[in-house]
């Protein structure tokens, strides 16, 4: 079931369009990739989701329901530009953005306990933010953004700032999540993580949707057919790209090379990269 | 709106600047100051009261000393038949603060000079008073010189000593006595408190919202509430902050007098107690009695005066009104400082765009200080109409007697034009607070009001 549905959403400041007629399903309990350039409308169509800018048409279903603002309180976000009240102590600031998400200041406490545990940051409680490392801001900032248990997550960039030891960290507390039921957007650059990460995707540019599915769909739709074979002979051990044409199966080729006294190694699909993908898909569009 | 999430932004918008050192520091200074500028001067009159002089006096003219008249502040001792410069030498010696020289008459001139020589510099009061004895004993040398008979009878006959007391009569016909200069002092001091208020704590709104945008902490926060709530739960925040810093000031200036009082000795509170002013209070209906009191001592006399006028102020009206116009003149100007923290990154890009804003209040403050000169002036009038000068003028003129319908007519003006921009000013801020990276102009906020 589709946690959140956009129905031809369009948006536009006085005559510049950020979004044209953004349709887009995302379902519960999944990842969900938000791709494209900078400029495309990403962090429009992310504040429209989080009701923080009004589309000029269209609608945005949540739950089955047309989103209003107590929906808000559902939702946690961490937005690419990571901000916190820089002379606040960490633990109010906390106690404060989890209140305004409208968890009582028991609740709040308790939970936010649990993460500063669970992060090992037990010690920062009394801390002000601008005494902590850019690193260390950004695992407070998480936290404010998961503590209220949204049921839906929307994370922009979350890995840009973390080393790769909090990164991993961070990439493990998204899965967790994500089996705990909550639906994740994410909305990066960084490809790699898009591939591991995401089950589904959406493609912006420019405004419109190019291309929205699954991962594993878009890299097969955009693959060129190909699978790799790996096989050794007498003459030592070979890779080979051949070209996955209708005409012959998996089984005929493979006979070939096996009535050839060839040792088959590996045979695999070749699935393009999402990198690829993505730059194909904007080009392609200028 | 969300009423909850409006207490929750008021609740840290006011905790977080109540712990702030610069807000205890300015809560525990200023009644200080305001205290000292109380005890101070209070202090020098007695410490200059207690301290007798004695002056040396050397008439060579015998003229001038029968006229000096010795008091509980200074005594003349007659030495005219000692050398000026033999008692100038051991003055100290001698018990003399200072030495007076006459030189002998001049008849055909009919005139004198005179010395007043020191150690320590004389008091400019002590001075005048010696130079108006001897100018008197010229005179009444001068006058008897001329041998007309009686004459000391008849220019006793023509003094005159007419003092203008002034009545102000309400609207029940209840005449009280009133003292024009008070008048001014409140008129001033009420306008400028309101001018101060509004400017300190409209700024304070408006570099908050600044704080937000610059940590981009803002993002986080609106995709928590709307950014109406967050513009209304600050100004009001800051408003409570406002009233408690107040209110202090208040408590903790009497609090000084009276502690100060307790140390150094009644006669430092006695002219802010009750009961003295109830006494002159009563003094002041009675109007024989009133005269007699400024027959017998001229200071003590205007002081009655000022405390009277000050009872008879319609204290609890003034009260009230100041509640209501502070409050809604800040409502005014917060939001508006709002608008403009929203449009910009830095404080220092803010001189360009608050221009329009500061200028409507900087002109209230000066009409406020003019309009003593006419309280029922057009212009002043006018002015505490006009919603952006209003808040101050109108207080400046309540002083002064201003009609119960002036004042509602006003206050309702007010508060329209607060809900009109209130409702602008949120709706420049909702845009303004997600715009980055470029400095905004006054075309670019009024772009973002024609926004949805």
């Amino acid at each position: 079931m589709a946690l959140i549905e956009c129905k031809e959403v369009c948006k536009n400041f006085g005559e510049k369009v950020a979004l044209d007629k953004v349709s887009l399903e995302m379902k519960e309990g999944t990842i969900f990739g938000l791709l494209g350039p900078n400029g495309a409308g990403k962090t429009t169509l992310i504040r429209i989701i989080n009701r923080i800018t009004i589309p000029n048409s269209g609608e945005i279903i949540f739950n089955g329901h047309p989103m209003s603002q107590s929906d808000v309180e559902k939702i946690g976000y961490m937005p690419e530009e990571r901000g916190l009240y820089r002379k606040m102590e960490v633990g109010e600031q906390a106690m404060y953005l989890a209140q305004l998400k409208g968890m009582s200041s028991r609740d709040a406490q308790a939970e936010l306990k649990k993460w500063f545990v669970r992060f090992g940051i037990q010690g920062w409680w009394k801390k002000k933010v601008e005494e902590l490392s850019k690193g260390m801001a950004q695992k407070v900032q998480f936290i404010t953004t998961v503590v209220h248990r949204p049921s839906l997550l929307i994370l922009d960039e979350p890995f840009s700032g973390f080393d790769p030891v909090n990164a991993d960290i961070i990439r493990k507390e998204i899965l967790r999540l994500k089996d705990e039921g909550a639906t994740i957007i994410l909305s990066t650059h960084n490809m790699e993580s898009v591939e591991e990460l995401c089950d589904e995707i959406a493609l912006i540019n420019k405004a419109k949707l190019v291309v929205t599915g699954g991962v594993s769909d878009i890299r097969r739709q955009y693959g060129n057919n190909s699978v790799e074979l790996t096989y050794s002979d007498a003459d030592g051990r070979h890779t080979e790209i051949l070209s996955k044409d209708g005409e012959s199966a998996p089984n005929d080729v493979l006979k070939s090379f096996i009535d050839r006294g060839a040792t088959i190694n590996s045979y695999r699909e070749l699935m393009p990269r999402m990198n690829d993908i993505f730059i194909k898909l904007v080009k392609g569009n200028e | 709106m969300k009423i909850k999430n409006i207490g929750i932004i008021i609740r840290r918008e006011y905790l977080n600047r109540v712990k702030k050192k610069s807000f205890l520091i300015t809560t525990f200074l200023v009644p200080l100051l305001l205290a000292l500028c109380y005890i101070v001067p209070v202090l020098l009159i007695l410490n200059s009261k207690d301290k007798m002089k004695f002056v040396a006096v050397v008439d060579q003219s015998g003229i001038v000393y029968p006229t000096l008249e010795s008091n509980e502040t200074v005594f003349f001792a007659d030495c005219s038949d000692r050398n000026v410069d033999s008692i100038k030498v051991q003055l100290e010696q001698m018990g003399y603060d200072a030495v007076l020289y006459i030189s002998p008459l001049d008849t055909a001139a009919k005139t004198l000079s005179s010395e007043i020589t020191s150690q320590k510099p004389l008091g400019l009061d002590l001075s005048e008073k010696i130079g108006r004895y001897i100018n008197d004993a010229v005179e009444s040398y001068r006058i008897a010189s001329y041998k007309i008979d009686g004459l000391n009878e008849i220019l006793e006959d023509v003094k005159a000593d007419i003092k203008l007391r002034t009545f102000t009569i309400d609207e029940d016909g209840k005449e009280s006595v009133s003292e024009s200069g008070v008048y001014v002092a409140i008129s001033l001091i009420l306008g400028f408190l309101v001018y101060i208020f509004i400017a300190l704590f409209g700024g304070t709104v408006m570099s908050a919202v600044i704080e937000e945008k610059a940590s981009r902490v803002i993002e986080v926060l609106v995709s928590s509430v709307k950014a109406t709530e967050l513009m209304f739960g600050k100004i009001i925040g800051v408003a409570l902050v406002a009233t408690t810093q107040f209110i202090l000031w208040v408590v903790l200036t009497i609090a000084i007098i009276a502690g100060a009082g307790s140390v150094l000795g009644q006669k430092v509170i006695s002219g802010i107690s009750p009961e003295a002013g109830n006494i002159v209070g009563s003094m002041g209906s009675g109007s024989s009695a009133m005269t007699s009191v400024v027959g017998a001592s001229g200071e003590m006399g205007e002081f009655a005066v000022v405390l009277s006028t000050l009872q008879n102020l319609p204290i609890a009206k003034i009260l009230v009104a100041f509640l209501v116009f502070f409050i809604l003149g800040y409502m005014l100007y917060a939001s508006m400082f709002a608008a403009i923290g929203s449009a910009v990154e830095t404080q220092e890009d803010t001189s360009q765009l608050q221009l329009p804003v500061t200028i409507p209040l900087m002109i209230g403050y000066f009409l406020s200080i003019y309009s003593f000169n006419a309280p029922d002036s057009g212009i002043t009038f006018w002015a505490s109409m006009v919603p952006f000068t209003s808040p101050i003028v109108m207080l400046a003129r309540l002083p002064f007697g201003v009609q119960t319908w002036e004042i509602v007519l006003s206050a309702a003006i007010l508060l329209a034009t607060v809900i009109l921009f209130a409702w602008l000013s949120a709706k420049i801020y909702k845009v303004g607070i997600l715009m980055f990276g470029k400095k905004s102009t006054w075309k670019d906020l009024w772009k973002w009001l024609r926004q949805d």
